[in-house]
């Protein structure tokens, strides 16, 4: 059995234990990500998805349970950069040209010059933006700006690319563009993606495997194998089996008792 | 097109100026205003021009205080804002003294500095140029090193970087446009609180002195000719931050040619 690319083993996070604020933020979460697998986390605000991302990545410590990546624990992960990450802002370092952001992860590796321009080139090369190498990221447009994050995350060949609704501050039309454009990028270099998105139609247009989610408190209640197949464009959107399994991740969404918190439901 | 547009920045505001000094000209000769009322832009001219030598003394008295005590104040700021946040419970300590030392008109303490050092040295004009400039760099510094966006270190985070890294690659960035801001706010504050510093006492060579003498001496325009002196200081400095905040501008997407 080959190992996992991710491995999340009854995880559970509390966000400020023992006081009045405390919040189950997770409960008993399992989760296997097998390497090249696209997965995408959806659910209903507060449901805990950034909070699972951010527990694979390390950038916080789970209450309990483990998380391994690619079998190593996740904290070592992190420190050998196994993962590239993408946030719904660009995120991009202002005072940087566009290479020079690229390069940052590969700066802190330890890479040389040379070694750093070149990976930055083919990056560029990667996300279609060659001509703009040299540009500041307040020259590019929001889309560009989230391919030139995708680059970045990407540069240092990390096997797992983690993204936080990454497309989600992007008008629609350029969205489903990104979209088409990631899934060429990750089958072009073999990267295991975990998504999180709020928006039904995008985690199944990119997904293997969408995990439904549920608030109060965060846990995963159904996961949904969507299969259109690897190879998707823009005419996958208009098949019938699209719709179908829009309307199964829609229905297990329905199925999570809404808050009745703040009023009346709106949906 | 930006030749134009930058002559258009400056014409406009010296056409303005242009006709501000006449119609003061004018309201002066028509309305036979004796010169201790308010002199006109020519004999004030004339003033300057027939003065020069002396007020460019005292401008360049005043001036070099400002100036010591700014980069004194800036370095000093500065290397406190990095001891801040290095060491968060520095915060606690030095926020509630900036907060209790602004809350007061800090000028008088001039006086103390006098008592201290003689009325004789300059040292207490610098220092208290020193002190007021410290609070604005040190205030602007620490926000700019604090104040980082949380996706930036949450992606540093992401690349395991050291925090040497992140100060290096995200704090000190981030201050940079932090510190001009301060320098565009203390560069005329020294200049005022080098004048200001004058009135309590010691030598009566700077501008802030020469200016209440001459008019106590009925040399009005004279004293108007210091006045003079005095914005052409004011004004220097701020020249001279704003030429320094420009060489960061590029970064932040500002449009080419927006004004202050």
């Amino acid at each position: 059995m080959t190992t996992s690319a991710v491995a999340v083993s009854k995880v559970s996070k509390v966000f400020n234990p023992g006081t009045p604020g405390q919040v189950d933020a997770l409960v008993d979460i399992d989760l296997t990500i097998a390497p090249g697998e696209f997965v995408s986390l959806i659910g209903p605000s507060g449901c805990g998805k950034s909070t699972l991302l951010r527990l694979i990545a390390d950038l916080i410590e789970p209450s309990g349970g483990t998380i391994t990546i690619n079998g190593k624990a996740a904290r070592q992960a992190r420190l050998d950069q196994e993962y590239g990450m993408a946030f719904q802002q660009a995120g991009l370092f202002e005072w940087r040209s566009v290479e020079k952001n690229i390069e940052l992860p590969l700066e802190l590796k330890g890479w040389d010059k040379t070694q750093r321009r070149e990976r930055a080139h083919e990056m560029l090369e990667l996300v279609k933006l060659p001509e703009f190498a040299g540009h500041m990221p307040w020259q590019l447009s929001g889309g560009m700006q989230q391919r030139i994050a995708i680059a970045r995350a990407l540069a240092s060949s990390p096997s797992l690319l983690l993204m936080d609704e990454p497309f989600g501050a992007l008008d629609e039309m350029t969205r489903e563009h990104m979209q088409a454009e990631l899934l060429r990028i990750c089958a072009e270099t073999h990267t295991t993606v975990v998504f999180v998105t709020h928006s039904i139609p995008e985690a199944v247009f990119l997904s293997d495997r969408v995990v439904v989610m549920s608030p109060r408190p965060g846990r995963i209640t159904q996961t949904i194998d969507v299969e259109l197949g690897g190879d998707r464009d823009e005419d996958t959107r208009e098949a019938g089996g699209f719709y179908e399994k829009i309307t199964e991740v829609r229905e297990a969404l329905r199925g999570i008792e809404q808050p009745v918190v703040g009023g009346v439901d709106d949906r | 097109m930006t030749s134009r547009h930058a002559v258009a920045t400056v014409a406009w505001p010296l056409l303005f100026g242009a006709i501000f000094l006449a119609l003061w000209e004018a309201v002066v000769q028509i309305f036979d205003l004796k010169p201790y009322f308010l002199p006109s832009p020519s004999s004030i001219l004339e003033a300057f021009v027939d003065n020069f030598g002396i007020i460019w003394d005292a401008t360049v008295y005043s001036g070099t205080n400002a100036l010591i005590g700014l980069i004194a104040g800036t370095v000093l700021g500065v290397a406190v804002s990095f001891l801040l946040v290095r060491f968060r419970f520095m915060t606690e300590l030095v926020t509630p003294l900036a907060v209790a030392l602004n809350a007061i008109p800090i000028v008088v303490l001039v006086t103390v500095f006098l008592n201290m050092y003689g009325a004789t040295s300059d040292v207490p004009r610098r220092l208290m140029v020193t002190l007021i400039v410290f609070f604005i760099v040190l205030v602007n510094v620490a926000k700019g090193l604090r104040q980082v966006s949380p996706t930036h270190l949450e992606l540093l985070r992401s690349y395991a970087a050291s925090p040497t890294a992140v100060l290096l690659k995200a704090r000190i960035p981030n201050a940079v446009p932090y510190l001009f801001t301060a320098l565009k706010i203390a560069a005329p504050a020294s200049v005022i609180t080098a004048f200001v510093s004058e009135y309590f006492g010691g030598r009566d060579i700077g501008l802030g002195r020469r200016i209440p003498s001459n008019f106590a001496n009925s040399r009005n325009a004279v004293a108007w000719g210091y006045v003079l002196g005095a914005c052409l200081l004011g004004l220097t400095f701020y020249l001279i931050s704003m030429a320094m905040e420009s060489t960061t501008r590029h970064r932040r997407g500002a449009a080419p040619g927006g004004g202050a």
